[in-house]
């Protein structure tokens, strides 16, 4: 197995291909443009000959005898009848003519200017920089020369007309001289110029006067000096630009003569790639395999586009081999080799700007050699950075409270397709047979099966209890998915690394993918129509890795700022704010029942007993089971109380976003960092149902009525609303009178609309203060806004109070019609209510005109977020493109590919964000946590010695796996 | 003009001595050419910094006190 052998690659090298090289590889000259014979077979030395490679399955390949599939294919040629360039190298043709002298080809650089930009190139490649500034500054030096410095010949300027074409420019001696001198000598009276006779002239220029009468009578043409004195003498131009088309054979022999030591300076490399090479003379042609043609329906062939497109360039070549043989006039030749340059010129790349794309019959554009590796659907980007991939699901993703947040539940579908390889052993035979038995419908089976001699066999309902029975160690089995498997889950946009999270497999019934709400802001998910991707694993080390480094456990704590990204969202906040604020009190069913679904099946000492003689369990009791036993903390919570927990029990506070939310709740947080990422998904996960049961327990809703206030406020309201509005009148008639004072740096006119959006956000803020006073705190929309859930007072002043000021590009509204807003308006009305000032809430109804401004304050926020996020996307794509080879090597240095050092350390530090503490002060006691850890974990002091610093913490098993484990030292229960 | 080299916010640049150069370049094993880079002409840099020298430079960090830095002066 010689081809299979691992290699490494030492280096790659790019340059030109030599037309000679295009020989020897080739497979065969192409001559004829036609493909098959009538009766189907391939013609030979045509486009489709046998030579070229195979397609069609069943025939051998003329070329390496290999059959359709192994056979890569095989290059041949076209022999260009005449050279022409290639579409590639247009710009860089252009430089060497520019840079080089027209007749002895040499750098037109004087040797010490060349060793000087020699030495730059070699500086730039040690310092890894852009070489093209090295030699773009060469070419620049070098045609600043009017005259080569070694053979002194006059060089002119090369015109480049894109995409092919060169001319050389020259000034000559425009046909109607004598004209212009005549018409100069008349001078010009108006201008004061005077008239010259041809004696003045002659003395002027210090011409014969006898040659002065031939020139003037056109007889003589003047000589290069006695044009430019003639034009000195009478402020004259007699030269017109004579352009000069170069021929690519011109081109190629002007190269030719480059000498290897100049091209170095241009950064080319003289023994890869000679310039003239830049002028094809042999056209390769691409493989059958690269074009392949396809068989339609009803029998008839359709080639491929670069088939039709080497189809239109053999023509062309044998046309104009055909006319030059027969002596055609230059003009006839010249139109032909023009043509045979297009065809070559789209054959490479057929979307040139100035040339018309070549089509086909249908009148779409060929896709050609470029078109099929460019842009987003092309070879780079479509084909080899971006694949369709095997073993991958699709599908809406929906909520599943009773799934733990490391499971995905998978639709049996799903699972029955997505299968996992087993290596039959005689420990799992029986599992194998059974899934075998089950065949590839019912859920639990198996889908293919392997013979240890490498057959695969197919699982059909029919053959499945023949095939369980023959199933031996050493066989393969493609069993279904099953709870527990390892799979990758994921959400577009994948913006950050909590994007692609692992997650344990559930199967289930239905068609969505179920996963658990404290899930949804890493992957910023939810449940309105979202779509997630699952990829199944199909290596034993991909699934040990995605469980190791991938698992959501694993992801609790975000790179970006170091505190936790899962924790309680929404409800499960509204719940524990619930649970905790007020600290009620339950009886023992309750109690129980708000943690049935947590490891917790035994109540701790009651927290009390009541007037009737019952034991009752507070709030806090009940949350402070859930909390690891030997836990301290103390902080400022969400509602500003101090939260205090003591030896795992919560002695105070009010338990809310800041304590247990996502994005660094500060429980959350800790029980990571101190306990570890196992103990932190227990917690959330229990978080989140304790958090659950006790919303259902209270119950919680909100409806139109608890965003009414009585009739006594609203009226107090819109007296606020009142006199504001009488305020900004004030405001409008002192600026009439020309009164208001301005503001230091601003004009009148914006210290008007200054004072008056004061004086109205003020009245808004003072509806929405009287709309709360009329809120008791049990209102849901308070509870959501005070326990950070969801919501603000904002929202509650907009709903209850007044829904305030609208504005566009922070300006209260100013556009629409000619000085004013709408047509309901006088012209130059300054007040609050023609300027988008929305004195309803939203419980008491917008008027049409409010409503209208607010649909303009609206779509200015949706137009602002669409192109946000479109502006963001792209600065992302970005920064990850530059910094995406940036590596952290053992040493602590970042570097790069080059090992160029990025970073001398680590962020200058050398630690993970995630490893360290997140919080203001350092208040995480590494100390404390060490001898804590110890100290449960040795029961002498000698063992303790003995073991110390062995032992890894298991953090990676599988859930199932974890209940065995909790029984054991990890977790266990508070009581 | 204002010596910005003076201000608060520029942290210190010293030219690197050339045996300290080789133990730092021996620390990373790198050549110089691999290190950052800072133009001759950046107003931060020592007067008599020239091209090819290694700049020292101590920054105050968030993360960690100090952090020090290299770089090589280019044109």
């Amino acid at each position: 197995m010689q081809d299979t052998t691992p290699k490494d690659i030492g280096q790659l090298s790019f340059g030109l291909m030599e037309p000679e090289e295009y020989r020897e590889m080739s497979a065969t000259k192409i001559i004829t443009a036609d493909t098959y014979d009538d009766d189907g077979f391939p013609i030979d030395m045509g486009l489709m000959d046998p030579r070229l490679g195979v397609i069609d399955p069943g025939l051998e390949c003329k070329t390496c005898g290999k059959h359709s599939g192994s056979c890569n294919g095989h290059f041949g040629h076209i022999e260009l009848a005449a050279p022409v360039i290639h579409v590639g190298f247009t710009k860089l043709i252009r430089r060497l003519l520019r840079g080089t002298c027209r007749e002895c080809s040499r750098l037109l650089l004087t040797e010490d200017e060349r060793d000087e930009f020699r030495d730059q190139l070699d500086e730039s490649r040690k310092l890894s920089r852009d070489l093209n500034d090295v030699t773009k500054a060469a070419i620049r030096q070098a045609r600043k020369k009017d005259r080569c410095p070694f053979c002194g010949e006059i060089q002119y300027d090369i015109d480049h007309e894109k995409p092919t074409t060169y001319y050389e420019v020259q000034q000559v001696l425009t046909s109607e001289y004598s004209q212009r001198i005549a018409g100069a000598m008349q001078g010009d009276e108006e201008a004061g110029v005077e008239r010259t006779t041809p004696d003045e002239l002659a003395e002027k220029t210090e011409i014969e006067l006898t040659r002065v009468n031939e020139i003037l009578s056109g007889s003589f043409r003047p000589r290069e000096s006695q044009r430019k004195a003639i034009e000195k003498a009478l402020d004259i131009d007699l030269t017109e630009e004579d352009t000069n088309k170069l021929m690519p054979s011109d081109i190629r022999d002007w190269f030719e003569n480059i000498p290897d030591e100049d091209i170095e300076v241009l950064g080319i490399n003289p023994e890869r790639s000679r310039p003239e090479w830049m002028i094809l003379t042999v056209l390769p042609v691409p493989p059958v395999t690269a074009r392949p043609s396809i068989t339609l329906d009803n029998g008839q062939r359709s080639e491929d586009d670069l088939t039709h497109k080497l189809v239109d360039i053999i023509r062309i070549n044998q046309r104009f081999m055909e006319n030059r043989e027969a002596g055609a006039p230059q003009l006839i030749i010249e139109d032909l080799w023009e043509l045979l340059q297009y065809h070559v010129t789209t054959f490479m790349d057929n979307e040139i700007s100035g040339t018309p794309p070549a089509r086909h019959r249908s009148g779409r554009p060929l896709k050609t050699l470029s078109q099929r590796l460019k842009g987003k659907e092309g070879r780079f980007r479509g084909s080899l950075s971006g694949k369709r991939v095997n073993f991958s699901a699709r599908t809406v993703i929906s909520p599943d409270p009773t799934l733990s947040l490391n499971e995905v539940g998978v639709p049996d579908r799903v699972a029955k397709e997505m299968t996992q390889t087993m290596n039959v052993t005689e420990r799992n035979l029986e599992d194998a047979r059974r899934f075998v038995s089950n065949g590839p419908e019912a859920h639990p089976g198996a889908n293919y099966v392997r013979r240890p001699d490498g057959r695969r066999l197919k699982v059909t309902e029919k053959n499945c209890e023949q095939l369980a029975e023959k199933v031996e160690p050493g066989w393969e089995v493609n069993r279904h998915m099953i709870d527990g498997d390892i799979v990758i889950f994921n959400r577009q946009p994948s913006l950050h690394r909590m994007s692609i999270m692992a997650h344990e497999v559930v199967v289930m019934p239905y068609k969505t993918f179920r996963l658990n709400t404290v899930v949804c802001p890493p992957y910023n998910a939810d449940f309105d129509g979202d779509e997630m991707n699952m990829h199944a694993l199909q290596n034993e080390e991909a699934r040990a890795e995605a469980r190791v480094l991938m698992r959501v456990q694993e992801q609790i704590l975000s790179p970006r700022f170091g505190e936790n990204i899962i924790g309680a969202i929404q409800d499960h906040i509204s719940g524990m704010y619930l649970l905790t604020a007020d600290n009620p009190r339950f009886n023992e069913t309750q109690a129980l029942d708000l943690l049935r679904a947590t490891r917790i099946d035994e109540l701790p000492e009651p927290s009390g007993v009541d007037d009737e003689g019952k034991p009752f369990w507070t709030g806090y009791d009940v949350f402070s089971e859930l909390l690891p036993d030997d836990l301290n903390l103390e902080f400022t919570g969400t509602v500003g109380d101090e939260v205090v927990i003591e030896d795992g029990q919560l002695l105070q506070g009010t338990i809310a976003e800041d304590e247990v939310g996502e994005f660094g709740g500060e429980i959350v947080d800790t029980i990571t960092k101190i306990y570890g990422n196992t103990r932190a998904r227990i917690f959330v996960n229990e978080v989140s149902t304790l958090a659950m049961r006790a919303i259902m327990h209270f119950g919680f809703s909100i409806g139109i009525d608890d965003e009414t206030i009585p009739e006594e406020a609203e009226k107090r309201i819109d007296e606020t609303i009142a006199d504001a509005n009488d305020r900004v009148e004030e405001l409008i008639e002192a600026y009439e009178n020309n009164e208001l004072e301005s503001l230091p740096g601003r004009t009148i006119d914006e210290t008007l609309e200054m004072k008056i959006m004061q004086t109205l956000s003020r009245a808004r803020d003072n509806a929405g203060n009287i709309a709360d006073e009329h809120f008791d705190d049990e209102n849901p929309a308070v509870v959501m806004a005070n326990s950070g859930a969801r919501g603000s007072m904002l929202n509650l002043t907009q709903m209850a109070g007044a829904v305030g000021q609208q504005a566009v590009r922070g300006e209260r509204i100013n556009r629409g019609y000619e000085d004013r807003t709408l047509s309901h308006y006088e012209p130059n009305d300054l007040s609050a209510e023609a300027h988008g000032f929305v004195e309803n809430s939203y419980t008491s109804g917008l008027t049409p005109r409010e409503f209208f401004f607010h649909a303009m304050g609206g779509r200015e926020g949706l137009v602002d977020t669409a192109v946000r996020t479109s502006k963001s996307g792209y600065l992302q794509r970005r920064l990850i493109n530059a910094l995406s080879e940036l590596e952290t090597q053992y040493d602590g240095t970042v570097r790069d590919t080059s090992d160029t050092i990025v970073q001398f350390e680590f962020g200058e530090d050398g630690t993970s964000p995630v490893k360290v503490s997140s919080g203001e002060e350092n208040n995480i006691d590494v100390d404390q946590i060490a001898s804590r850890v110890l100290d449960s974990e040795f029961e002498s002091e000698a063992e303790k010695q003995e073991f110390l610093g062995s032992r890894p913490r298991p953090t990676n098993l599988s859930e199932h796996a974890d209940d065995r484990l909790a029984e054991g030292t990890e977790v266990t229960s508070d009581d | 003009m204002v010596d910005v080299s003076q201000h608060e916010l520029v942290p210190e640049h010293t030219v690197l001595e050339e045996d300290t150069l080789e133990e730092v370049l021996s620390e990373y094993n790198i050549d110089r050419t691999d290190l950052p880079k800072i133009k001759r002409n950046d107003p931060a840099l020592p007067d008599e910094a020239e091209v090819g020298d290694v700049i020292k430079i101590v920054r105050d960090s968030r993360t960690t006190d100090q952090a020090v830095v290299y770089r090589l002066v280019v044109e």
